[in-house]
C-alpha cells in the first residue's frame, strides 16, 4: 500500500503533460491532479500514524527511489495542500496572463520536485530535485517574459540556489566515497554502526558532511549572506511568493531533517547551525522592522523566520522546525495570497490609529488609559516564563536537562514578555481586557506549540534515544551554556531598563539621535551594504571577464 | 610515457588552453551551421580516438590543467554575447573535463558517448542559433530580446537547449559531471563545481539577453509545429539517455 508513495510524483508529472498537449481544460486537470495529489497524501500520511514501517521503493537501479517514512509522509501532505491552494488561487489570478498554460505546466513540475525531494530515497534523485527546484524557481519567478526586473532578480535566486546545490553535490560525492552507496537508508544504517570510521582531509565524515548539508541548507533557506535573493524576488506573481515563502525556503529544514541520522554524530556542526540561525534571525527581523516596502517587509519577515527554524535544528530540536516550517508556511502563503485582498480593504479604511486627541476631541470617545509601568512589568516578565515551564513540564517533565529545550523557553519567554510589553505602549479604553486576551491568546499559542512539537517529536523521531542524541549532539559543556545564557539575558535585561530609563526620564523621540544612530540606521536602511557588494562583485567580474575575451581574441 | 606528439594533439582535440584557441578560433571561421555542427561532433571524438591509442594514461597533470582550461573558458563565457562564440567556449569548456573520465580510467565506447552527451545539445543550440540569426540577422544576445513573445516554440526550444548544454538534469551532461565529481579528488571537484557554477551564469545571461522584453520590431515568423515537435523529441531522447546511459553508470 505505501508504494503509492512513487505516484506522488507522478500525479503532477501527468498533469503537466496533460495540461502542456492539450492546452485547454487547465483549470479541470489542475484541479484535479490537485485534489487527487492531497487524497494520496493524506492516506500516505495516515498510513504512516497508523504505524506503517520505513519503507524504500526503488526503480531496480544503482539509484532512483522514494523513501516512504514520518518525515515524507508528512511534508507531502503539506506540500500537496500549499500546491493545491496556489493552484485554485491562481485559475482566476493568472486568467489574464499570458503563458497561462505555461505557468501551470511550471507549477506542476515544481509541485513533482519538491516531492520527490522530501521523498528522495538517494543521493542522485535528492541531487536533481534539489537542482530542478532552483531552476524551476527561476523560471517561475520570471513567469511574465516582458520584465526584465523579474528575470534580474530572478538571476539571483537562480545563482544563489546554484551556489547551495554544490556543497549538497560534495556532501553527496563525499558519502558515496565513504560508504559506496547512494541509498540513505544504508549510508544512514552504516553510519550509525561505525561513526568514525571514514575521514575526509584528517575530519570525521560525518562532521564534513554535516556541514555541507547544512551550507546546502542555508542558501536555500536564505540564511545570513545568502538571502539576498528572497526580499527582492517579489517581481515574481503572487501565487508564486506565496508558493517561495510557504514551501520552498522551507527546503533547508526538510534537508537537515532528512540527514539527522548525520547530525546525531556530529560534534560541532549544530553549533554553527545555531549560530548561523541565530544571526539570521536577528539580521531579518531588523531588516523587517526597517523596510518602508511592504513586500521586502514579508520577504525580509521570511528570512528572520527562516533562521529561527535553522537555529531550532542548531539546538538539536529537529521535529520543532518541521512544526515550525508548516506553521510558518501556512502563516506566510495566507498572507500573500489575501495580500490582494488587504489592498482593496485599504482603499476603504487606510487603519492608522488615530491620535488621541482626535479621538476625544471629534469622536468624543474616553480618553485611554495606562496602567503603572512596573505592574506590567511584573506581568510581563512573569507570565510568559510560568506559562511556558507549565506547559512544558506537562509533555516532558526532563526538559530543564536538554540545552535546546532551554534555549527554546528562553526564546518563547523573551517573545512573550516583549508581546506583553509592547501592550503597555498601546492605547486602549479596557487595557486589562487588552492584557487579558493577549495572556489568553499567548497560553493557547505556547499549549499549541508545545504540545503540537511534542506529537511531531514522537511521530517523527519515535526513537526517545535518538531524540535525545540530537538534543546531545547540540549541546555545549554547562560552564559556557550558563554564562551565554547569562549574557543573553544580561543583554535583554539591559535594553528593558533602558527603556524603563527613557519612559521614566520622559525622554523623547524629539531629541535628535546620536550618531551612532544615524550610522546603524544608514547601515539597516543600506540593508548592511550586502546587495552593494554582490552587485559590485558581480560587474567586477564581468569587466573582468570581457577584459579576459579581449586579450585572448584569438579563441 | 606517453607520446608527446600525441599529447599535444590529444591537447587540441580535447582542448587545453592554449590549444584551446585552434578549435575556437576554426569554429568562429566556419560559416555553416552544418560544418558546425559536424566540427562539434568530430572534434572531441578525435582526441579520444588518439588517446585511445596510447597505452598509458596521461599524466596527472593535464587533469589540473584541463580543470584549469574548463574554469578559464567558463569564466569568458559570462561576458560574450555571440551566441556562435559562446558555444564555442562552452564546448571548449566541457570538453577539456573529459580528460577527467579518461583519467580516471574509462573505458573507450563511455569516452565516446560522454563526448556526445556534451556535443549534443551545444549542436542543438547551433541551429538554434541559424533560426535567431535568420529571423534577426545575428544570434546575439542583449540586442533585440523579446523572443517569447515574439517567437515562443523557438525560444522554449532554445531554453530546453541552453539547459542541456550546461549540464542541467536530466540530461547527459548532468550525469557525466556527477560522475567526473565521484571520480575525482578534492581539488579538481572544486574546480569542476566552479567551471559548472560558471556555466549556469553564462547562460542565464545568455537567455535573459535572448527571450526576455517585450514584443518590439517587425512580426518575425516563428518555427512550424512539426520541427518544433521534431526537437522535442530530440530533447526526450537526449533526456532519457541521460537517465538511462549516463544515469545508469553511476
Amino acid at each position: 500500500m505505501d508504494q503509492l508513495i512513487l505516484w506522488l510524483p507522478a500525479i503532477p508529472l501527468i498533469s503537466a503533460l496533460l495540461t502542456h498537449l492539450l492546452g485547454r481544460g487547465i483549470v479541470r486537470i489542475s484541479t484535479t491532479c490537485g485534489v487527487l495529489l492531497l487524497i494520496l497524501s493524506a492516506c500516505l500520511l495516515g498510513l504512516s500514524l497508523l504505524g506503517a514501517d520505513v519503507h524504500l521503493h526503488t526503480l531496480g537501479i544503482s539509484w532512483g527511489g522514494l523513501l516512504f517514512d514520518p518525515l515524507s509522509a508528512l511534508m507531502a501532505l503539506m506540500i500537496s495542500g500549499v500546491s493545491l491552494l496556489v493552484r485554485v488561487y491562481s485559475i482566476r489570478y493568472m486568467a489574464e496572463e499570458a503563458g497561462y498554460a505555461r505557468f501551470f505546466v511550471l507549477l506542476d513540475l515544481m509541485t513533482a520536485s519538491l516531492l520527490i525531494m522530501v521523498a528522495a530515497g538517494d543521493l542522485i534523485t535528492l541531487l536533481i530535485s534539489w537542482h530542478l527546484i532552483g531552476l524551476l524557481l527561476y523560471f517561475l519567478l520570471g513567469h511574465d517574459t516582458r520584465s526584465h526586473s523579474a528575470y534580474r532578480y530572478g538571476f539571483w535566486t537562480l545563482i544563489t540556489c546554484r551556489l547551495g546545490d554544490l556543497p549538497l553535490v560534495l556532501a553527496a560525492m563525499l558519502l558515496f566515497h565513504s560508504y559506496d552507496s547512494w541509498w540513505l537508508p544504508e549510508i544512514f544504517e552504516k553510519i550509525a554502526a561505525n561513526p568514525d570510521a571514514a575521514t575526509f582531509l584528517g575530519l570525521p565524515v560525518v562532521e564534513v558532511a554535516g556541514g555541507l548539508v547544512a551550507l546546502s541548507a542555508f542558501a536555500r533557506s536564505a540564511q545570513f549572506l545568502l538571502h539576498t535573493w528572497l526580499p527582492y524576488s517579489m517581481e515574481g506573481p503572487t501565487p508564486v511568493s506565496a508558493l517561495m515563502h510557504a514551501g520552498i525556503v522551507n527546503a533547508g529544514g526538510i534537508l537537515i531533517n532528512r540527514f539527522a541520522p548525520i547530525y546525531v554524530h556530529t560534534d560541532s556542526v549544530l553549533h554553527w547551525v545555531f549560530i548561523v540561525g541565530l544571526f539570521t534571525a536577528i539580521i531579518g527581523s531588523v531588516l523587517m522592522l526597517s523596510q518602508n516596502d511592504v513586500k521586502k517587509s514579508l520577504g525580509y519577515s521570511t528570512m528572520g523566520q527562516m533562521g529561527f527554524m535553522v537555529m531550532e535544528c542548531g539546538v538539536g530540536a529537529f521535529s520543532l522546525a518541521v512544526f515550525h516550517l508548516i506553521a510558518h508556511g501556512l502563516f506566510k502563503g495566507t498572507m500573500f495570497l489575501s495580500a490582494g485582498g488587504v489592498i482593496g480593504e485599504a482603499r476603504h479604511d487606510d487603519g492608522v490609529p488615530k491620535k488621541d486627541l482626535y479621538t476625544f476631541i471629534v469622536e468624543r470617545q474616553p480618553p485611554t488609559d495606562k496602567q503603572p509601568w512596573l505592574i506590567m512589568a511584573a506581568i510581563t516578565l512573569a507570565v510568559p516564563i510560568f506559562v511556558l515551564f507549565l506547559s512544558h513540564w506537562a509533555v516532558a517533565p526532563d526538559l530543564s536537562q536538554k540545552q535546546g529545550a532551554i534555549v527554546l523557553l528562553f526564546f518563547g519567554w523573551v517573545t512573550g514578555a516583549q508581546l506583553l510589553f509592547s501592550t503597555y505602549h498601546m492605547s486602549a479604553q479596557n487595557p486589562w481586557r487588552l492584557v487579558g486576551l493577549i495572556i489568553v491568546s499567548f497560553v493557547i499559542v505556547v499549549i499549541g506549540y508545545t504540545f503540537i512539537s511534542h506529537a511531531l517529536d514522537l511521530f517523527l523521531y519515535p526513537n526517545p534515544e535518538f531524540a535525545a542524541q540530537l538534543y546531545h549532539a547540540a549541546s555545549i559543556d554547562i560552564l559556557s551554556f550558563d554564562v551565554l545564557v547569562s549574557i543573553a539575558a544580561l543583554v535583554i535585561v539591559v535594553g528593558w531598563v533602558r527603556v524603563y530609563y527613557q519612559h521614566h526620564h520622559r525622554i523623547h523621540k524629539s531629541q535628535p539621535p546620536g550618531n551612532v544612530w544615524l550610522n546603524f540606521y544608514a547601515l539597516i536602511s543600506r540593508e548592511f551594504y550586502i546587495n552593494d557588494l554582490y552587485t559590485g562583485l558581480n560587474r567586477s567580474l564581468l569587466s573582468a571577464s570581457t577584459r579576459l575575451n579581449m586579450l585572448l581574441r584569438w579563441g | 610515457m606517453m607520446d608527446i606528439v600525441t599529447l599535444l594533439l590529444a591537447a587540441v582535440f580535447l582542448p587545453l588552453f592554449p590549444f584551446s584557441m585552434v578549435f575556437n578560433a576554426l569554429f568562429e571561421r566556419l560559416p555553416h551551421p552544418v560544418l558546425r555542427s559536424v566540427m562539434l561532433l568530430v572534434w572531441p571524438l578525435i582526441g579520444i580516438y588518439l588517446l585511445q591509442g596510447e597505452r598509458q594514461l596521461p599524466p596527472d597533470w593535464t587533469v589540473i590543467w584541463a580543470s584549469a582550461t574548463a574554469i578559464l573558458y567558463g569564466f569568458r563565457l559570462i561576458a560574450i554575447r555571440d551566441m556562435g562564440r559562446w558555444i564555442g567556449f562552452l564546448a571548449t569548456s566541457a570538453w577539456s573535463l573529459l580528460w577527467v573520465s579518461i583519467n580516471a580510467g574509462m573505458n573507450g565506447g563511455w569516452l565516446y558517448q560522454f563526448a556526445l552527451g556534451f556535443s549534443v545539445p551545444l549542436v542543438m543550440l547551433v541551429i538554434m542559433a541559424t533560426h535567431i540569426g535568420a529571423r534577426f540577422g545575428a544570434a546575439y544576445t542583449g540586442l533585440y530580446g523579446g523572443l517569447a513573445a515574439t517567437t515562443p516554440r523557438l525560444s522554449g526550444v532554445l531554453v530546453f537547449a541552453t539547459l542541456a548544454a550546461t549540464a542541467t538534469p536530466v540530461f547527459p551532461a548532468f550525469f557525466i559531471m556527477l560522475h567526473n565529481i565521484v571520480s575525482s579528488a578534492p581539488e579538481i571537484v572544486a574546480a569542476m563545481l566552479i567551471a559548472w557554477l560558471l556555466w549556469t551564469w553564462a547562460s542565464a545571461r545568455l537567455l535573459q539577453g535572448l527571450i526576455v522584453g517585450s514584443k518590439a520590431g517587425e512580426a518575425v515568423q516563428d518555427i512550424g509545429k512539426v520541427l518544433t515537435w521534431l526537437y522535442a523529441l530530440l530533447m526526450a531522447v537526449l533526456a532519457l539517455s541521460g537517465l538511462y546511459l549516463a544515469g545508469g553508470r553511476l
